[in-house]
């Protein structure tokens, strides 16, 4: 992947109203990170916008490009280098997951050598390899899951839409899908649209979040890697906490770090450096002070997506 | 992206010494469904032309309701109706092959008009179970939305579908006429003779299994177009081919004509074959080719209208 690929999905102005609902009002995004992650409550609309993205409905107005591709025009191209895992069981019960891969493959194009060849290898890559012969209707959810991403792999695309792949998955059986799905991004090269309404999901296995709310982007958010370990901190300590503040300001002056009270009456440290908080833990030691409650300021990722997910944030550009 | 990572596992189990029979690398202490990818790459291969895409949709769509590449009981049924099909015409081959004395030609036993009319109630059968499986199937198992995204469009998909019904029905009614054209050259005293002279019989056989094959698979998938049951596709089409000929002969007697039975469903097209196989013209006349074509037409139009607006759970 260069920077200079097309964004995986691109949209203007999309609007889709079934009946009185509208599932899509005017989103405008672009996805332009390897993994994106699709994130709203039920109904937000993530799944009309697959749907959309791969031709199967038609956008009331707007339009929307997947790898530069008009979705609804070139629909041939974009079938031939995108790959699809819906959310609902789709899988031929009575065939096993080799001969699923394979029927795909061919279906969508393959010769009958290079479909087998592929099969085998994406079945593999999936973990599904001694279990392929068997009918898919005798699999656990888990491994009727990873038959639908090796099926949407199997033809080698460039970018995969994944629509709910942890639904209904036991946790052992989510905890391999997730490490799958960030496999595809991170080594296989593969561009990755997954869907969820889980933040630990989209945390794990994608670098860009985009929170949809009744239809319309709520916020985009790079996922950030680690955390800040020199951000700021806010400190609650037993006592007074203002003594506390006086005594510790002139201390950490030195260090360049400042000390001011935060809204919630705890002591706020601009930066909570490991010289910094020595000093404070120097501190409540002398002062026999307790230090209840030591935690990093800042508004993570959750809260920005919980916010935008109930309507409360603002739009926060990515 | 970077090529293919070969990975290898360093992960042993601690302790382990011998492992005894079966023990093999995963241990109690391994990590279950660890990754390692040697053989994950791109595909980068050309894409045949969707023709090849087509021809595999019909392999599957006639596969599945012979119960090829399933159990041994879903292979029992159809396999009874195809034994059913071709016994009449193999038996009327191998009697003359086997049994020398016996000096007459399979066609004197049984002519190609018959072969069609005892083998119309296996074709009925055979639509009525085994044709909405080629549909059925695809709707209960909700495969059509993975086909649609990002395989097939809708019109190759109901294109495979009714080729792979009318190559179903070709092998019940073409190939045993086929047999019995084979084995008359195989018996003939003359067989370069034979051929010869009955060389002409091959487009009127192929003409006349058409004739039965096209309104029976388009009524079948068009019954089956409407339901993702298949027991509810086949009381439907059941319901078509039985109450049809009753209601035909019931308003034929009332009426006192022969002309309502042109529109029986199940016997009109056999009528119409053995008329086309013996060169004559139809008992029913235009009346009955009308009947016909309608009933192709509509069974078509029924499946595309289905499949073309959407129906894709």
């Amino acid at each position: 992947m260069t920077t200079t690929d097309p964004p995986a999905i691109e949209c203007t102005g999309l609007s889709r109203t079934f009946g009185e609902v509208r599932a899509l009002d005017g989103l405008t995004v672009a996805f332009t990170a390897p993994a994106t992650g699709l994130l709203g409550a039920n109904g937000a609309g993530k799944s009309t916008f697959m749907r959309v993205a791969l031709g199967l409905v038609r956008p009331d107005s707007g339009t929307l490009r997947v790898l530069g591709m008009d979705a609804a025009r070139e629909r041939d191209e974009v079938r031939r280098r995108v790959g699809f895992m819906p959310e609902h069981p789709c899988l031929p019960l009575d065939m096993s997951a080799q001969e699923v891969c394979v029927h795909l493959a061919r279906l969508r194009g393959l010769g009958h050598r290079d479909a087998v060849r592929r099969a085998s290898e994406v079945l593999f890559a999936v973990g599904l390899e001694e279990e392929r012969r068997r009918p898919v209707g005798t699999y656990s959810l888990g491994m009727q899951q990873r038959t639908k991403l090796a099926q949407a792999l199997v033809h080698g695309p460039e970018l995969v839409l994944l629509d709910e792949p942890t639904s209904g998955l036991d946790p052992a059986g989510r905890e391999e899908m997730l490490q799958l799905v960030r496999r595809l991004s991170r080594d296989l090269g593969v561009r990755v649209v997954t869907s969820s309404h889980v933040l630990d999901d989209v945390e794990r296995t994608c670098d860009e979040v985009v929170v949809l709310r009744a239809g319309a982007l709520a916020a985009q958010r790079p996922v950030a890697v680690g955390h800040d370990p020199g951000g700021a901190v806010h400190v609650r300590v037993g006592g007074d906490p203002a003594e506390f503040a006086a005594a510790l300001a002139p201390r950490l002056a030195p260090l360049g770090v400042r000390v001011a009270p935060t809204p919630a009456g705890d002591v706020g440290i601009s930066a909570g450096t490991d010289a910094a908080l020595d000093v404070v833990r120097d501190l409540a030691a002398e002062q026999g002070r307790a230090l209840v409650r030591l935690v990093a300021d800042g508004r993570g990722l959750e809260d920005v997506v919980l916010d935008a997910m109930e309507g409360r944030g603002e739009r926060t550009g990515g | 992206m970077s090529g293919p990572v070969a990975e290898v596992s360093s992960e042993v189990p601690g302790g382990v010494s011998g492992g005894g029979a079966g023990g093999g690398p995963r241990g109690a202490g391994a990590p279950r469904a660890v990754l390692h990818d040697v053989r994950y790459s791109r595909f980068t291969g050309a894409l045949r032309p969707r023709r090849s895409a087509v021809a595999a949709l019909v392999a599957a769509g006639v596969r599945r309701p012979l119960g090829l590449r399933r159990s041994a009981g879903s292979k029992v049924w159809p396999f009874l109706l195809l034994a059913a099909a071709y016994l009449p015409a193999l038996a009327v081959v191998a009697v003359p092959l086997l049994v020398p004395q016996v000096d007459v030609q399979p066609t004197e036993l049984i002519g190609y008009p018959q072969l069609l009319a005892t083998n119309s109630v296996v074709v009925l059968a055979f639509v009525a179970t085994a044709v909405p499986t080629v549909l059925t199937r695809d709707r209960r198992d909700r495969v059509l939305s993975l086909y649609f995204a990002t395989a097939l469009s809708r019109a190759e998909y109901v294109l495979g579908a009714a080729l792979s019904a009318v190559s179903l029905l070709l092998l019940i009614v073409l190939g045993p006429a086929l047999v019995l054209f084979v084995g008359s050259i195989a018996t003939a005293g003359d067989p370069g003779g034979w051929f010869a002279e009955h060389v002409g019989d091959l487009p009127r056989i192929l003409l006349a299994s058409l004739v039965v094959v096209l309104p029976n698979a388009a009524l079948g998938l068009a019954v089956a177009s409407l339901t993702s049951r298949r027991i509810v596709a086949v009381g439907g089409y059941l319901a078509v081919v039985l109450v049809g000929p009753v209601l035909s002969r019931l308003v034929a007697v009332v009426v006192e004509a022969d002309w309502p039975l042109a529109f029986d469903p199940a016997g009109g097209p056999v009528l119409l074959a053995t008329a086309v196989v013996d060169g004559a013209p139809a008992p029913q006349g235009a009346l009955a080719w009308v009947v016909w074509a309608a009933l192709v037409v509509a069974g078509s139009a029924v499946l595309v209208g289905r499949y073309g607006r959407g129906g894709d759970a």
